[in-house]
């Protein structure tokens, strides 16, 4: 009983680390993929082309503007003559946003009457648009006139801001170790898939079925080496976070521990989908299928808060946002178990869930 | 030279394989819905109900009414009261709460004798992207409490194209793009991997079938395919999000084909440098759908990529298209502004035709 098991283990992990383009699949998952996200995809907002349209022509506009300039978020695209100039700009993307001072700034602030600036942005990709926005609205509310000074804050309240885990407000931390967890679960799912339903392709699953080896041993070797593989390619994923900065603030251990359990319940989508798909193809098409909105609906994408009710209580449904939570509690909160058990508890429990239908969908029709 | 008979024959062949797939083409059919729904309500970086923590030392009605502007605001949503700096962080820990306020003792007292009292914010940075907005609200809020003085300056803002900064909006046209970029290079490839795995494309070639008329056979029903998913997107994305039509629905179509005839011949290209599906599909799957969702300014913007990356965007033409699509829909224009991506798109397109007819009849004769 134990050697069936052990042979069978043994062929598998041969087959999988004889399979080129499946390695060259996990590998690139775990670490160029990772890399070239992280350098690439940002919703932050930097160096947005930005207009200038100073109708005022005086030191205090000209101070205002600059103090668009200096910041990373906006760089500038020019200075447009007039507002219909600028809205040209906008028009032909040479520009995505525009500022517009109006005429009498100065003289209206020195008579603090409250001068209005004008602000257009292109709002055709509206998170960068809205992110934008709260940039101009910082920086006109930080714009202490270098002539007038009266008006000060004499009362009133001050607000200090700490940012907590990640003080340097890079996108860069969430991008490496969302990636990270996302190409556990592309690897958890396509993996097994591919190596069952080729046997099926091939017809060799019939003669597995006519050896005295259980349904049961089957599936233990069939997901065995997608479990280990796993495990093993988060090592090079860890280097590459330790190159970006990314803080380890929490215990490795754990870290690896709940990948382990996040892991069993992506392989049991995989299994779930080889045995309902008859075809590469199907499974291929399918494991996009499911894929999609696990990864939507976990927070890598946008943040959840931000979804509708019903999409959140959804979102609970998806592994990878209880995965993804653990990941960054981890290392960037350096949170343990005693503040991670709730998405550990009902990552178990998904992993028991699919699991158990997986075994025993294969088993059905393996009999 | 083209018989269109047999073009025809070619064409029911492919059909019945099709139809005898369920999975693909319920996959094929449902796909872009799904997508275009998760896309639709999920992607949002609004920053609303931002869960937020208090802690008030002060428990003064000045420092209730503090509370209550971050409330009121529309910004934020109580999640929690605190009684100690320790169960602040633990909350934060725990993702119970995204920001934590803090009003040190003595609050109301100092403004009252017209002095600044410092407020304390603390703000969950995991995602930058967010935490930033929520930090500059809160400041805002506070900045304006129990200060009569009108603000320094007043700032308009004003969003074009967009001015409810839906994301649908942003997301549907892009989309149109990304989709015809999934599917049709994809079962492309696969369509005549399939019959050269199988050996059967030597009977093929055997056949008085041309190479032309057995192309034009094999790609007229996955083009067929590709043009509903675009009828549902664009019917869906137009009648249920009511994402506005700004430009000519003509020119849009317009350029959908010449940009679907691009991803069919990057299948075709591809199909004839591999011999299985799997490396076809893998192929497929890194040179069309993985750069046409990352690379193409469909969600993540262009201009904030690092120079070298900027250039990689430019070798995929769903970058082009989806500018195509955005400023046909979203900003109403028209050719003269739109002529270099209508360009570079043609050109593309040409250029893969005849590089992957070339390949492909190198391999036949």
């Amino acid at each position: 009983m134990r050697t069936q098991l052990a042979g069978l283990v043994i062929k598998e992990t041969i087959q999988f680390l004889r399979d080129r383009i499946m390695l060259i699949l996990v590998l690139w998952l775990y670490t160029i993929e990772v890399v070239i996200c992280t350098l690439a995809l940002s919703i932050e907002v930097k160096e947005m082309a930005l207009a200038t349209v100073d109708l005022d022509r005086t030191p205090e506009s000209r101070a205002l503007v600059e103090s668009f300039l200096v910041t990373d978020a906006f760089a500038s695209a020019g200075y447009a003559a007039s507002t219909a100039e600028a809205t040209e700009w906008l028009q032909s993307g040479r520009a995505r946003a525009a500022l517009v001072v109006p005429q009498g700034f100065q003289r209206d602030l020195v008579r603090a009457d409250s001068p209005s600036v004008q602000i257009l942005l292109d709002g055709t990709n509206s998170n960068v648009a809205a992110q934008a926005r709260g940039y101009a609205l910082q920086i006109v509310s930080a714009f202490r006139a270098p002539i007038v000074t009266a008006g000060d804050t004499a009362r009133g309240a001050q607000p200090v801001v700490r940012v907590w885990y990640n003080p340097d407000q890079t996108y860069t931390s969430f991008m490496v170790l969302s990636m990270v967890a996302l190409a556990a679960l592309m690897v958890g799912v396509i993996c097994p898939a591919a190596s069952i339903v080729r046997e099926k392709e091939s017809g060799t699953i019939e003669q597995l079925r006519v050896t005295p080896i259980g349904t049961g041993e089957l599936f233990i070797a069939k997901t065995l080496p997608t479990l280990v593989m796993g495990l093993l390619s988060v090592f090079p994923s860890l280097l590459i976070t330790w190159w970006f900065g990314v803080p380890l603030r929490g215990s490795l251990i754990l870290f690896l521990g709940l990948t382990a359990v996040f892991l069993v319940s992506a392989i049991a989508i995989g299994v779930l989908i080889a045995t309902v798909s008859r075809t590469l193809q199907q499974a291929l098409l399918l494991s996009f299928f499911g894929l999609f909105p696990m990864m939507f609906l976990s927070g890598t994408v946008s943040p959840v808060e931000s979804m509708p009710e019903v999409l959140q209580t959804l979102s609970l449904a998806s592994p990878l946002r209880h995965y993804l939570d653990i990941t960054l509690g981890i290392f960037l909160k350096g949170a343990g178990l005693r503040e991670l058990w709730p998405q550990a508890l009902i990552l178990v429990a998904i992993g028991i869930l699919l699991f158990g239908l997986a075994t025993r969908i294969f088993s059905r029709n393996a009999a | 030279m083209m018989k269109l008979a047999r073009v025809g024959a070619v064409i029911e062949k492919e059909m019945k394989e099709i139809v005898r797939d369920p999975i693909t083409v319920a996959v094929a059919l449902l796909m872009p819905m799904v997508m275009l729904f998760l896309f639709g309500y999920a992607i949002s970086l609004d920053v609303d109900d931002v869960s937020l923590g208090i802690l008030d030392y002060d428990r003064t009605p000045a420092s209730r009414e503090l509370v209550d502007r971050f409330i009121e605001s529309g910004y934020f949503q109580l999640a929690e009261s605190y009684a100690s700096a320790n169960s602040v962080e633990d909350g934060l820990q725990r993702n119970v709460i995204r920001l934590a306020l803090i009003i040190p003792r003595g609050f109301q007292e100092l403004i009252a004798r017209g002095g600044i009292s410092p407020v304390q914010v603390l703000v969950d940075g995991t995602y930058s992207a967010t935490a930033n907005l929520a930090a500059t609200y809160a400041q805002t809020i506070i900045s304006g409490f129990a200060n009569d003085t009108s603000p320094l300056v007043q700032v308009q803002a004003r969003v074009w194209y967009n001015p409810s900064l839906r994301s649908v909006n942003y997301v549907v046209p892009g989309l149109f793009g990304v989709i015809l970029m999934a599917f049709p290079p994809l079962l492309t490839a696969l369509a005549i991997t399939r019959e050269k795995e199988t050996g059967s494309i030597q009977q093929i070639f055997a056949s008085p079938l041309t190479p032309t008329e057995f192309l034009a056979g094999k790609l007229v029903p996955y083009g067929f395919i590709a043009f509903m998913q675009i009828a549902m997107v664009i019917a869906v994305g137009f009648l249920w999000f009511g994402v506005p039509l700004r430009g000519n629905l003509l020119l849009l179509a317009a350029a959908g084909l010449v940009y679907v005839f691009c991803t069919v011949g990057i299948g075709l290209l591809v199909s004839t440098v591999t011999r299985s599906q799997l490396v076809a599909m893998l192929l497929a799957l890194i040179i069309t759908l993985m750069p046409s969702f990352l690379f193409s300014g469909f969600l993540f913007p262009i201009f904030t990529m690092p120079y070298v990356l900027q250039l990689y965007t430019r070798i995929f033409p769903t970058r082009y298209f989806v500018d195509l699509s955005r400023g046909i829909v979203l900003k109403g224009a028209a050719l003269p502004d739109l002529w270099p991506s209508v360009a570079l798109l043609m050109a593309y397109t040409v250029a893969i035709f005849m590089l992957a007819a070339w390949r492909f009849r190198k391999k036949v004769a």
